[in-house]
């Protein structure tokens, strides 16, 4: 039996959610994998619809397996998204200060303007010859732009549930 | 435990246990709760599972109790006759010195 557009369209949503939700627990795309062969599996017997419905909320699906280990795991995939957000928006800033110097160098009738951030040297240039930004890089600004991703990647991550411990079994 | 105990009766795929759980009188139950039990369970080696092909679709997972899940349901189900016993005979006790 095939499984028509709507309702791969439908398991594949769920599928997405709940894949992002456990993106931390081990082997979780075989976990992912057999759920989406019970899913098209039980759609034949009561709907996809239903199907995706009994399995209740994404999240709250995932929640299920990942206490189950029983200990809370990182999230790395979520802290390399927030490195990158602050990495992204650090860029941002860069930008768009330059853009703003380069524009008040030209409104003032052009020239050249030095910055200095932790020992490296940002030239803006705004003449009749050439619009530009140069800068040299120093071993500080490559230290600052490493914490400004790794600090948010190791709180985003949760990096302390490495160490949280694994409690003794409980059968009831 | 219930888990354990309807697969020692005949083995049986995710939502067919959901069904036979309803039955039971777990209404309430989803399937939501049930799956990460079969996964817990079978990665603790108390349950163990096999590829059925299925006229409904894909091949089905049937699941089986292991050894270990056979021994971990009975001492299982004597802690639980304890639990309900103790229960009782505490309720019993309170009840008797209420309406007396």
């Amino acid at each position: 039996m095939s499984t028509s557009l709507r309702d791969t369209l439908v398991r594949e949503r769920y599928l997405l959610r709940f894949s992002w939700a456990m993106q931390d627990f081990p082997k979780y795309k075989s976990i992912v994998r057999e759920l989406r062969t019970e899913l098209t599996a039980t759609a034949g017997e009561v709907g996809m619809r239903q199907a995706v419905a009994d399995l209740g909320h994404p999240h709250a699906l995932a929640h299920g397996y990942l206490s189950g280990l029983g200990r809370p795991v990182p999230r790395w995939t979520t802290g390399a998204v927030w490195g990158a957000l602050m990495v992204g928006a650090v860029v941002y800033l860069g930008a768009a200060y330059a853009i703003g110097t380069l524009d008040t160098l030209g409104q003032l009738g052009g020239g050249t303007v030095e910055r200095e951030f932790l020992g490296a040297t940002t030239t803006f240039t705004n003449d009749d010859d050439a619009i530009s930004v140069s800068s040299t890089i120093t071993w500080q600004v490559l230290v600052f732009y490493a914490c400004v991703f790794t600090v948010p990647f190791l709180l985003g991550a949760r990096v302390w549930r490495v160490w949280a411990r694994t409690p003794e079994p409980v059968h009831a | 435990m219930l888990v354990l105990a309807l697969l020692t009766e005949r083995e049986s795929y995710g939502y067919e246990l959901v069904t036979r759980l309803h039955e039971g009188g777990l209404d309430d139950l989803s399937a939501g709760t049930l799956y990460p039990v079969l996964n817990r369970l079978e990665r603790d080696g108390q349950i163990s599972s096999r590829l059925v092909a299925s006229s409904a679709g894909p091949a089905r997972k049937y699941y089986l109790p292991t050894e270990t899940g056979a021994q971990q349901l009975w001492s299982t189900a004597r802690a639980w006759e304890q639990l309900a016993a103790t229960v009782e005979s505490m309720l019993a006790r309170a009840t008797t010195k209420e309406s007396s």
